[in-house]
């Protein structure tokens, strides 16, 4: 039964989206239950599976029997599991905080958002799954056409930020598809083993290095790296409430995850291609997203615009962490990608419920709400501890890995980007409790004081997430160095 | 030059996919009306599906079905069916973003009255 857990965890949510417009044609209050009813049963099966994979090693699963070079393969090594983990968590906070905000930003499509998430979620569990690199240009895809309905599914200015969305989303997916056929065309197989193996004697393909580039740059812009990330904050700003924390939290990230794949275990670590080491590389964009995204995230208004561009300077620190070489920087990069999907989904279920309960959207109308808003400003508190990285936050133990890994690596530029970028994070969030604490309520801004049971759950869940992933940082990190570091590193 | 110059042209299929990429490409950048934007990005998208059909092309190949049941299978007389395979998928895929891009297309339409990416822009201000 264990063997089969990678399949079940994807069929799952991918048979309840496709039931979920015919089952709730009529009962259109049924499609909330079945919903969290499929992710509760994700995240328990998710942490089986993650359980059996430490006992009993790897899977690899083949699909109907055929096996790996010739069939479509699954692979659920230790990585993989703990990702579903987090995300099958992440995603049933995500649906728990949609209950009380979708009557009102979707425009009563119900149907239509419950039937999308699950999309999203089950395409999310391919790309983390897939053991191949066609597959995973397919679950690229589901995934990004998922979110493109998603963002523009209430309508409003979200329309335009989604078309823009779409036209490079769909411009990268083509590059990596590009990509993918270059490998294709010059090592004959499109399985990440059986590549593996035959790609240390094409390095000199040309093939391979223009394939490489392409592949990079496509999925550069699914993750939203420095110089293509121009889609991302206008289509998390202007997308629904109840859509935009699963977005930020897992669509980024996951396909980070994707290229992770392709980097460690597809091409090796120390592959060096025409004289440049790919993982240098990725160092040099990940030192510039970590800093410019912090910069940019600086001249924000609106608190989601913040958020969004917060994320990308974190996709950035996420990318030094894993291109350091070294078993520390990595697993510093794996363990910093799964709190900053915690914390990115805290902020943006925060900046919803500001959005929703209070109505405020720009720094200075939360510096309004502040005070009177207990959950808003406790939980805003945790979930800045974290993004600044202080010391009993996961956020903390991540940038400590990720710069002792620089460190081992004599990587110092590394360091310093990771310094500065916590440094301007510090300057956004005193930004925001600047307003919080100067400001004075007016005796005219009386706020509705009793808060959705939702909302408490989520963001209570969410802001105990980051501080229990600082307080286990020891066991996660064992674990993410037993059972999830890549061959060779 | 002159090498690099008759690799090309030995090889019309690259060179299609190199033009038909870029004025794709192009198409994308360049025009402001959103549905031409749309026809760019499918140029694109197809440019790719041909590069991928275009390398499993093999001289005096056929469809790999086999001929008969009792002579030995040579590789040489059948083409590699996967990349076809593949084109399928992406074609499926492409269709489906193509379906959702003029759904947003149409609803951006309904929303500001025009496709002229400056004119939204206006009116977004």
């Amino acid at each position: 039964m264990s063997r089969h857990f990678p399949a079940i965890l994807f069929l799952l949510p991918l048979f309840a989206a496709i039931s979920m417009p015919v089952v709730c044609l009529r009962h259109r209050h049924w499609s909330r239950p079945i919903s969290l009813a499929v992710l509760s049963s994700m995240v328990v099966l998710s942490i089986l599976n993650l359980n059996s994979i430490i006992t009993h090693g790897e899977v690899r699963y083949a699909f109907s029997g055929w096996s790996a070079p010739l069939g479509i393969e699954w692979v659920a090594d230790g990585l993989a599991s703990m990702i579903l983990v987090t995300l099958s968590f992440l995603g049933l906070l995500a649906l728990v905080f949609a209950g009380p905000t979708s009557p009102k930003d979707l425009g009563g499509r119900i149907v239509h958002y419950y039937t999308l998430i699950l999309l999203l979620i089950s395409a999310l569990t391919g790309i983390v799954f897939a053991g191949d690199l066609f597959n995973l240009f397919v679950f690229l895809e589901v995934a990004a056409i998922a979110s493109y309905a998603l963002i523009g599914v209430a309508g409003g200015r979200a329309l335009f930020a989604a078309f823009r969305y779409l036209v490079l989303g769909t411009l990268g997916a083509s590059l990596y598809l590009l990509g993918v056929s270059y490998f294709y065309a010059a090592s004959g197989t499109l399985n990440m083993a059986d590549m593996a193996e035959k790609l240390p004697h094409l390095l000199n393909s040309k093939a391979v290095v223009g394939g490489l580039l392409f592949m990079f740059i496509g999925l550069g812009i699914k993750m939203a790296l420095v110089p293509f990330h121009a889609w991302l904050p206008d289509a998390y700003t202007y997308a629904p409430e109840s859509i935009s924390p699963i977005l930020a939290s897992l669509v980024t990230k996951v396909a980070l995850v994707g290229w992770v794949r392709i980097i460690f275990w597809v091409l090796g670590a120390k592959v060096i291609v025409n004289d440049i080491p790919v993982l240098l590389l990725v160092g040099i964009l990940g030192t510039l997203a970590a800093v410019i995204g912090a910069v940019l995230a600086l001249n924000q208004r609106d608190i989601k615009a913040m958020f969004a561009y917060g994320g990308i300077s974190h996709i950035g620190i996420i990318l030094i962490g894993v291109s350091q070489g070294n078993q520390t920087g990595f697993v510093g990069g794996v363990f910093y990608l799964l709190n900053d999907a915690v914390m990115q989904a805290a902020l943006f279920f925060l900046a919803g419920m500001a959005i929703c309960q209070y109505g405020a959207r720009t720094v200075e109308d939360v510096g309004r709400i502040g005070k009177q808003a207990p959950w808003f400003t406790g939980v805003l508190i945790i979930v800045a501890m974290g993004m600044i990285g202080l010391p009993p936050t996961g956020g903390f133990f991540g940038k400590w890995y990720i710069i002792l890994g620089a460190l081992e690596a004599n990587n110092y530029i590394a360091v310093a980007a990771v310094l500065l970028s916590t440094l301007l994070t510090l300057a956004y969030f005193v930004r925001l409790f600047e307003a919080i604490f100067r400001q004075t309520p007016l005796p005219s801004d009386r706020l509705p004081s009793d808060i959705p049971f939702a909302y408490k759950l989520s963001l209570g869940a969410t802001s105990a997430a980051v501080i229990m992933l600082g307080v286990f940082s020891d066991p996660i990190v064992q674990l993410l160095l037993n059972h999830a570091l890549p061959p060779g590193l | 030059m002159v090498d690099a110059l008759s690799a090309v042209f030995q090889r019309p299929n690259f060179l299609a996919f190199v033009i038909i990429f870029l004025w794709g490409f192009y198409i994308m950048v360049t025009r402001y009306n959103l549905v031409k934007k749309l026809v760019g990005m499918y140029l694109v998208q197809t440019s790719v599906i041909f590069f991928l059909v275009s390398i499993s092309a093999k001289k005096g190949a056929t469809a790999p079905i086999l001929l008969s049941t009792t002579d030995p299978v040579h590789a040489i007389n059948y083409v590699n069916p996967l990349p076809h395979v593949l084109t399928l998928t992406a074609i499926v895929v492409g269709v489906a973003t193509l379906g959702v891009g003029l759904a947003l297309c149409s609803a951006i339409y309904r929303r500001y009255g025009s496709l002229d990416e400056e004119e939204i822009l206006k009116r977004l201000e």
